[in-house]
Order: C-alpha cells, then sequence, then structure tokens
C-alpha cells in the first residue's frame, strides 16, 4: 500500500473525508485500461458500419482476406442464435441484415493482428445500398416519414397518465398558457473511449470491459451464442468513467466481439477512437415538451396538460424507461392538482438514444422548471417567488398518485440558496440598472433506485461480504467503480459497521464468475440500494466476527414498507425516496457578441447523509458543471443522419475557464432505509443546472429561453426577435 | 503508407523539398490531427512528409530593421512569451488552443494551414504581415494576403518552404483585439476581429481592420482604411454609417458546425461599432 489512509471517519461522522482507495493508481498513471492490457496473441477488431441513415442493404463485397484476417457478419451467428441483443428491450440487432436503420449500425467486423492492415482492408469493403427516405426528427417519426421504421407508427412506447380531474379543467374556460420546450442531444465524453476485450477460456467466453453492469451484458449476448448466461463471463476492467454511456451501449460492442470470439477462438479487442465513440454511440434522448396550463382568476395554476416526445433512435433498447422517468420527473418538486400527460417515445433514424445520467429526469425538469418560469413572468411574478407556492410537502401526492414519506427541506434549502447567492437584492439591482445581469433558479429532485417495484421484482439484488482468516474483509457486489466513487464509499460502510481500517476492507472490480448479481451501477441505486446492503452484510458479519476460520454474510433486497406501486398503471409510489435540489447561478451577457459570463454557482441538496464529503462535492460539482455544459455549450446536430459535432474541436464541453467553482452546501436529512442515512446523489446533482442557467440567461435579456444549448447564436436570434 | 523524411539541415530540407515535395510538418498539431488514423496505426498522410521541428535554423525570432522576423519553426509558446513581439499578436497567440499545443505548434503552421478562422492570422492581415518562401533556387516575400488564397489553398510552389515571417514593426494609439470563440479557453474561433487606430492632431493617421472568419479569407480592405485617413472627429462620425455599410457588405461568412453565418454577421458588426467607438475617443 502507499501512504497510510486517514481513518478518522471511524470515530467522527462517516463523511469525513478519505483519500479515495483508487486516487492515488489514477492520478499517477498506473492505474491499467482496457486498452494498455497485454493479451497473448490479441487479435483486433474494426466495426464495419452503415454509411447510410436508412436503406436496403443490397451486398457487402469483402476483399480476399490475407492468413489470419476474418470478416465476422450475421452469418456468423450460431445455430439457434439470435440476431438480437437482449438489453432492456430485444430489438438492437447485432450486424445488420437487408436493412439499415442508422448511420453507424454494425454490419460486420474485421478482424485480425495488425491494425494498418485493418485499415488498409476497410477500404477495399465495398457495401452497396438502396436508400430509402428517412425520419430524423421527432415530428418526421411521428409522421411516418418514408414509413414505419418500428411498428406501424414509430411509436416504441406511449403511457398516459392523470392525476385530478383535469378533463374538467380543460374544458372549462380558464386561461390557458401554451409553451414548448426542447432539449438536444448531448454526449457522454467519459474520458475513456468504449473498449473491451473477448477471449475463450476454459469452455466460457470471457469479456472484459470498460462497463458499468457486467450482469447486464452477460444477458444481452448469450442469446446471440445459444448458450447460458454462465457460459458468459464479464470482468470489469477500470472504467475511465461512462454517465450512463456504459450501462447498455457496450452491448451493442460485446455482441459482435463474442461471434467473432466464437468463430477465431482468440482474444479479440475492440476498443474506439475518439471520432469513433463521438459519431457512433448512444446519446441523450432529445425531448420535445408541450404545455397547457390552466391559471383561475386569482393567477393560481388549477390543471396542467403535458405532452412529452422524446427521440429514440433507430431501436428501442431503453427508451421506454427513460421515458417513465421522464413523465414522472416533468412535475419536478411541485404538487400541482389536475394534471394529464401523454409521453411518446419515437422511432426515428439516427443513432438510437440511450442512458445518460439522469435518464429522462434532465429532459423533464429543464422543460417543467422553464415552463414554470414563463408562467411566473406571464403572471409577472418572480420565479422564487411563483414557483415555492407549489413546493411538494411530506404527504403530498405525486404524479403518480404516490406519496412523498420523507421530510421535505425545501423552505430551508430555498432560504441557504437565496443567502447565498443573493438572488432577490441582485436581481433588483440588476433590473433597476438594466444591466444584462441576472441570477437564475431552479428545483429539481431525482427519486433513487428503480422505478417502482423494479429493485423488487426485477433487479432483487444480493450481495455478500466475507472476512478471511488474517481479518481482511472483501465486499462482492456487481457494481463499479467508475470513476464516481462508489469503491470507496462501500469500503467506508463496511468499515464504519465493523469498527476496522478502511485498508483491511477490499473492493474488487467486478467479475460475473466471482460477485453476485446487486445489479446495474445506474439509478442512483448504488449506495442508496446496494449500500444498504453492505451495511446490513457487514452488521450481520460482525455477529460472526470472532468466529474460527473465513466467514461471510449476504444480504437480498427487501423493499421498505408503505410502498405501493402498480407496474401496469404506472400508480403509486414511483420511488421510494428522492435526492432534493436547488441550483441559483449568476451571469452576465454580452452586449456585442451575447456570451455569457457566469459569475457564480449556488447549489444545496438534500441526499440524506453524505458518505463522504469530498467525493459528494465532487460528484455535485462533475455534475452541475456537465449541466452547464449541456444547457451552453453542448450542441450536437444531426446533418442527413450523422453528428455534425464529432471532434472535441467542434463538440464544446466546458473546460475549468468556462465556469466558476460550485459553492455547493447540504442540508441533512437521513433516509431510513438508506446506509448511515444516506439517498441516491449521482444523477440528482445533473438534474438541475440547465434550467437555472437558461433562467438566468431569460431573465438578463428578457426573453423567453424555450430551448437547451443555450449558445450566443440563440442569444442573438432572441435579442433580434 | 506515405514515406517520411527527416532532415539534418535547412539545406537538406530544401533539397528533399525539391526532390520529393514533401509537406513539411512543424508541431503538426493540425496535420496530425487532419490524417489522424485509428490508434495503432500510422498517420494517413497523402503524400510524403518531412519532420523539421529538429531544425535549428528554422527557429528564432528578431528584430531586423523596421521588421520583426520569426522564422517559420519558431513555436507559439515562444512568440506568446517574446517582449519583442506586438502585443497584440501575443495577445491572439495566448488565447489559442492549449499550452501544450502552442509548446509545438508554429506561427508559419497557422499560415499554411490558411484557414480564414486562424486566429493570429487575422491579426498578421492587421499587421501587414509578409511571408517569406525559400527554395533552391530563390527567395522571395509577399505580403500575406497574396500569399493566402482561399481555404486551405495559398500560392505556396512544390519546392518552397516558408523560412519565415516578417512583421513591420508598428505602433499605433490604440488596438482592438476580439476572438469569439467555441468556449473560454482552447476554443476554435468562430470569428475574431482586429482594429489599430493611428491618431496624430487629432486626425486618423492610420487605421487597420481585419475580420477572421466572415468570408474565404480573412478581410481587410486597403480602400475603405484608407478613406479614413485624414478624418477627424466630426468628419469621422458623419462618415461612420456610410463605412459600416461598405464593411458589412465585404462580411459574408457562412453556416458551419460551430456557428451561424447571421450569428457571425452580427456579431462582426457590433465588434466593429465596438472599434469605431473607439476611434472616436481617440479622435476626441
Amino acid at each position: 500500500m502507499h501512504q497510510p489512509i486517514n481513518n478518522d471517519f471511524l470515530q467522527k461522522a462517516i463523511g469525513t473525508p478519505v483519500r479515495r482507495l483508487d486516487a492515488l493508481d489514477k492520478a499517477s498513471g498506473r492505474a491499467i485500461y482496457i486498452a494498455d492490457m497485454k493479451f497473448d496473441g490479441l487479435l483486433y477488431a474494426r466495426m464495419i458500419r452503415s454509411s447510410r441513415a436508412r436503406a436496403r442493404l443490397l451486398q457487402v463485397a469483402v476483399p480476399d482476406l490475407p492468413e489470419g484476417y476474418y470478416f465476422i457478419s450475421s452469418k456468423d451467428i450460431p445455430e439457434g442464435g439470435e440476431n438480437r441483443l437482449y438489453m432492456i428491450t430485444k430489438d438492437w440487432r447485432v450486424f445488420a441484415e437487408d436493412t439499415v436503420r442508422y448511420i453507424g449500425e454494425t454490419i460486420g467486423l474485421l478482424v485480425g493482428p495488425d491494425r494498418n492492415v485493418l485499415r488498409d482492408l476497410e477500404r477495399e469493403i465495398d457495401i452497396s445500398y438502396e436508400d430509402l427516405e428517412p425520419a430524423f426528427t421527432i415530428d418526421e417519426g411521428l409522421a411516418v416519414k418514408g414509413g414505419p421504421i418500428h411498428g406501424e407508427d414509430n411509436i416504441f412506447a406511449e403511457y398516459h397518465l392523470k392525476k385530478g380531474d383535469p378533463d374538467s379543467i380543460f374544458s372549462g374556460s380558464y386561461r390557458i398558457i401554451e409553451d414548448e420546450i426542447l432539449t438536444g442531444f448531448q454526449e457522454h465524453a467519459y474520458m475513456e473511449p468504449q473498449g473491451m476485450v473477448g477471449e475463450y477460456k476454459n469452455g466460457k467466453y470471457v469479456i472484459t470491459a470498460s462497463c458499468q453492469c457486467p450482469y447486464y451484458m452477460r444477458k444481452a449476448v448469450a442469446g446471440i451464442l445459444a448458450v447460458d448466461q454462465e457460459d458468459i463471463v464479464v470482468s470489469q476492467a477500470i472504467t475511465g468513467g461512462a454517465f450512463g454511456g456504459k450501462e447498455h451501449f457496450p452491448d451493442v460492442i460485446a455482441g459482435p466481439l463474442v461471434v467473432a470470439v466464437h468463430v477465431i477462438r482468440k482474444p479479440v479487442q475492440i476498443v474506439f477512437d475518439r471520432h469513433e465513440d463521438i459519431s457512433f454511440t448512444a446519446k441523450r434522448h432529445p425531448s420535445r415538451t408541450r404545455f397547457r396550463t390552466a391559471i383561475d382568476e386569482n393567477n393560481r395554476i388549477v390543471g396542467m396538460d403535458i405532452d412529452i416526445a422524446i427521440n429514440g433512435g433507430g431501436y428501442q433498447s431503453c427508451s421506454h424507461i427513460v421515458l417513465q422517468r421522464a413523465m414522472f420527473s416533468v412535475n419536478s418538486v411541485y404538487d400541482l392538482p389536475n394534471i394529464r400527460i401523454r409521453g411518446r417515445a419515437v422511432a426515428t433514424n439516427t443513432f438510437p438514444s440511450d442512458a445518460f445520467r439522469g435518464f429522462g429526469a434532465p429532459q423533464g425538469i429543464f422543460a417543467c422548471e422553464m415552463h414554470m418560469s414563463h408562467l411566473a413572468r406571464a403572471l409577472g411574478m418572480d420565479d422564487a417567488e411563483f414557483k415555492q407556492q407549489y413546493f411538494v410537502q411530506t404527504g403530498g401526492t405525486t404524479v403518480t398518485n404516490g406519496t412523498i414519506h420523507e421530510e421535505v427541506k425545501l423552505p430551508e434549502m430555498l432560504e441557504k440558496v437565496l443567502k447565498a447567492s443573493g438572488y432577490t437584492e441582485k436581481n433588483r439591482l440588476y433590473d433597476r440598472e438594466g444591466a444584462a445581469k441576472a441570477v437564475g433558479i431552479s428545483f429539481y429532485n431525482h427519486g433513487g433506485g428503480f422505478t417502482g417495484d423494479g429493485e423488487k421484482e426485477i433487479i432483487k439484488a444480493r450481495v455478500r461480504v466475507s472476512r478471511d482468516q488474517n481479518h481482511k474483509v472483501t465486499i462482492y457486489v456487481s457494481n463499479v467503480e467508475m470513476g464516481q466513487g462508489f469503491q470507496t464509499t462501500a469500503c467506508k460502510v463496511a468499515a464504519k459497521v465493523l469498527g476496522i481500517p478502511l485498508q483491511d476492507v477490499f473492493f474488487q472490480n467486478p467479475d460475473t464468475s466471482v460477485v453476485p448479481n446487486s445489479g446495474p451501477t445506474v439509478a442512483s441505486r448504488s449506495m442508496m440500494i446496494v449500500g444498504k446492503l453492505v451495511e446490513r452484510a457487514a452488521r450481520q458479519l460482525k455477529n460472526t466476527w470472532n468466529d474460527q476460520g473465513a466467514v461471510e454474510a449476504e444480504e437480498d433486497y427487501v423493499q421498505p414498507p408503505g410502498i405501493e406501486w402498480n407496474s401496469t398503471t404506472f400508480q403509486g409510489d414511483a420511488y421510494p425516496a428522492f435526492g432534493w435540489g436547488i441550483c441559483a447561478v449568476e451571469v452576465a451577457v454580452d452586449p456585442a457578441t451575447a456570451e455569457v459570463e457566469t459569475k457564480g454557482i449556488w447549489t444545496v441538496h438534500d441526499i440524506g447523509v453524505p458518505i463522504d464529503d469530498l467525493i459528494v462535492h465532487g460528484q455535485v460539482h462533475g455534475g452541475v458543471i456537465q449541466a452547464l455544459g449541456y444547457g451552453s455549450l453542448e450542441k450536437l446536430e444531426v446533418k442527413n443522419g450523422a453528428f455534425l459535432q464529432n471532434t472535441f474541436a467542434d463538440y464544446i464541453i466546458p473546460t475549468t475557464m468556462d465556469f466558476p467553482a460550485v459553492e455547493s452546501d447540504l442540508v441533512e436529512n437521513p433516509y431510513e432505509y438508506g446506509p448511515f442515512g444516506a439517498k441516491g446523489m449521482g444523477e440528482l446533482v445533473f438534474d438541475g443546472a440547465a434550467a437555472a442557467y437558461a433562467a438566468a440567461v431569460q431573465k438578463a435579456v428578457d426573453r423567453n429561453i424555450c430551448s437547451i444549448p443555450v449558445n450566443p447564436e440563440l442569444i442573438m436570434k432572441l435579442r433580434q426577435a | 503508407m506515405a514515406v517520411s523524411y527527416v532532415p539534418a539541415t535547412f539545406e537538406e530540407a530544401v533539397r528533399i523539398r525539391r526532390e520529393t515535395g514533401a509537406v513539411p510538418v512543424a508541431g503538426g498539431t493540425d496535420l496530425m490531427v487532419r490524417y489522424r488514423s485509428p490508434a495503432g496505426t500510422l498517420p494517413d498522410f497523402p503524400w510524403p512528409v518531412m519532420f523539421i521541428s529538429g531544425l535549428k535554423e528554422m527557429k528564432g525570432l528578431f528584430l531586423e530593421g523596421v521588421e520583426l522576423v520569426i522564422k517559420a519553426g519558431t513555436e507559439l509558446a515562444v512568440i506568446e512569451h517574446s517582449e519583442i513581439v506586438h502585443p497584440v499578436l501575443r495577445e491572439a497567440v495566448r488565447q489559442m488552443a492549449a499550452p501544450a499545443l502552442r509548446n509545438l505548434g508554429t506561427l508559419s503552421g497557422n499560415i499554411c494551414n490558411a484557414s480564414p478562422a486562424g486566429d493570429a492570422v487575422c491579426v498578421l492581415y492587421a499587421l501587414g504581415a509578409e511571408v517569406e518562401l525559400t527554395s533552391s533556387s530563390r527567395m522571395r516575400r509577399m505580403p500575406i494576403e497574396h500569399f493566402i488564397t482561399g481555404p486551405g489553398r495559398t500560392v505556396l510552389k512544390g519546392d518552397e518552404l516558408m523560412t519565415a515571417v516578417r512583421i513591420p514593426l508598428h505602433s499605433e494609439s490604440a488596438s482592438f483585439y476580439r476572438k469569439v470563440g467555441t468556449r473560454k479557453a482552447n476554443a476554435l474561433s468562430k470569428l475574431s476581429c482586429t482594429g489599430f487606430i493611428t491618431v496624430t492632431e487629432n486626425r486618423i493617421a492610420d487605421m487597420r481592420l481585419a475580420l477572421g472568419a466572415v468570408g474565404p479569407v480573412v478581410v481587410r480592405s486597403a480602400e475603405l482604411e484608407s478613406q479614413c485617413i485624414g478624418m477627424d472627429l466630426n468628419h469621422f462620425r458623419n462618415y461612420k454609417p456610410d463605412l459600416r455599410k461598405q464593411f458589412a457588405e465585404r462580411v459574408k461568412p457562412i453556416d458551419d458546425q460551430r456557428s451561424t453565418a447571421e450569428y457571425r454577421k452580427e456579431t462582426t458588426l457590433n465588434l466593429i461599432d465596438e472599434f469605431f467607438m473607439l476611434i472616436e475617443k481617440e479622435l476626441s
């Protein structure tokens, strides 16, 4: 080991920071990522992809290949295997056959020992297509332009929610305010691009991958080879960031890879270059949300009719689940009466959209926050003053007619943010001066864990904690360290329960042949759900601590009492507990160039209890800045079906120069069913900052903002309007 | 696969250039990116290349008479930190890319890249810089605006190497430089604007305005600039709307992945207005 670790958290609050267990290896460059791992006789694969957005695939003419080189395609899927990836939905093909649905769809793999030869061979592959008319936007998808891509109407999923009695409201004569809010694609921009190596070892297919969800991958690819899931072993390599981009998308690489390994029986590596990674991996779903809000004579909201559509791209994958979270989040932190929500996930010929930090919630919350601020403007009120009237309270009702069980600390949090940011005084002053400056504010929450009864009915997490003869403890879970800090926080939980130093607790990168399935590293569930199981298993272990030899303890997920959910009607408690947040952002808009200078960022979050103050601060800072990038800089356009900004020179993520430090504060609000009171927080901290930024610019330029990114081009256009 | 050369001396570089037409690579910060190829493979140059970053004869900057000479292999970081370089050029270089790139990239490479969005190039137009081109049989020099003929196009001949940038010393009463990038650091330009104004006895003695990324090449108009010579405050104020209109006619940007034509035009005109305000301030 390196320098000693500070174990103060054993005596003090668990949040007392420790040095992250992975910090020295990663900061010093000792950590070995997949692209640098050595394998005997390693072959390399290049993905051969569709260059057409929608076409019949007429012929793939492959040149004569030198000895030791292979072209792998759907023809190589063994008897009984399916050309389908079993993701959340089983629709995404391993290899395109007959038709292609998007630019970048996998047609084949070119495999061999020398990457220079592969590159030259790739140029000689001649693919002939017959182009069909593509649909790229939500509107084109809904209009079934060029005929259906999916089903008869391009609707991957459509859901309806109702709270109260919206029908009577909208047949009445209230004042109706309409709105349309748009959000775009977003690239994950993890530091390490996608990559994995497949091998055939001792009768099993072993995949070593940069990924979030080893068990997902096992399930996704077993059916392609018609083998049992146990015949696929997924071992997580050190993962350099993921943000949801390594939740399902790695399956799209692993599918063709296992077919290649099946045919060749040698280790095969696929590692994307950055240019490939930006051009040909899944992005955040673009969204369009329409509101019709009924206002009574006292300027009170009496009903809201909401229509959300998201662009799912060429395959469904998890779009319906993303849509659900967008719908469940589209009332943000407000308890509004008489709500009707329609949601649709639409098939188009863009690259399939998939998981990204927030998973639909950022789209729903951005839409709601902007619409609420537009209502405030229309009614001549300040955003914060208007919105706080509708804050949900303990015992309040959600859009799924569930109950908020926990204490809601929004008023206390608001007081802190207003004070720290100087929101009220600054806005009053700037308004009087006519300066193009303002402070914007947003409110948000994020339910931790899988929606509804998903943890109980689908995931059924199990964890194991063991203690060897030397009194060293190992945590066995399938959740991964991907930069977020879970390795360290999980070990802190076990160490704190057992009262032993952190150096004596071990957490290895999961391997599905070793660890039980504690579920995927998604949905802000790792600490709240899996961490709780680690805490319980450690308590169990403590009881047998003095037994001879090695001891171990296992714990299975138990749903907290009082949670009611109907997964058919979507009625009840969509989430057992929420993280809560408020973000304020101060901006100044340049009169000549419409460039925005961000002067300050203030946040207050309720995440239950922090397991490590510094790791939490890292998550807050990273999530907020990533969301500000989404809200201001990260324009990602589709031109003829291809992403136009496909390098880091053109796809603009923030640097440290673009935003000041986040002044982050927390309120403690222990959650009984989370470890040491912790709730989910990884996604929460992304959900609100884009709206706070847009609201600030909106106030500074005195124009409604209805879309992100709010870049100088948009501001210039609004100012001229 | 491209043949590559590593000349040991400048003479050898000139000879290789003549015999093979090899394209010189100094820092490679543009060429290595433009001709990148997948990981584990060699760069994908369509022509022979020669790596000249080791040639000491091609490095350095110094004053020669009324000119600053920046030799072609001089890294941007050296220019950024040199006190004999015009402050506006230093500022433009400081705002280019990131420190690591400025440690490798060269001003001459930036010029030969011939992008209308080149930040330093915009300043060089305004300073009236000339480039020096050398082959085994001759040396010639020409103004930068004659050298660059379009996006990515120059009049560099197949046997020539750019050997220096020569910048006349310029002392103005006030300067104006604004780069509008895609973000605050490590950013490419959406547009840029460089202006110099020299006033003697309350009249314009010299006025220069160069506009980047608003057309196929950097826009500078000797005709419009010379019309301003001799003007006093009132005269300039009266003439200003007309002058703005004539500049506006020369601003013809495009839509691309970094910005829109509409934004580029509007913002450029706003910056011209700011420069004109500076001129008025200097005249009063």
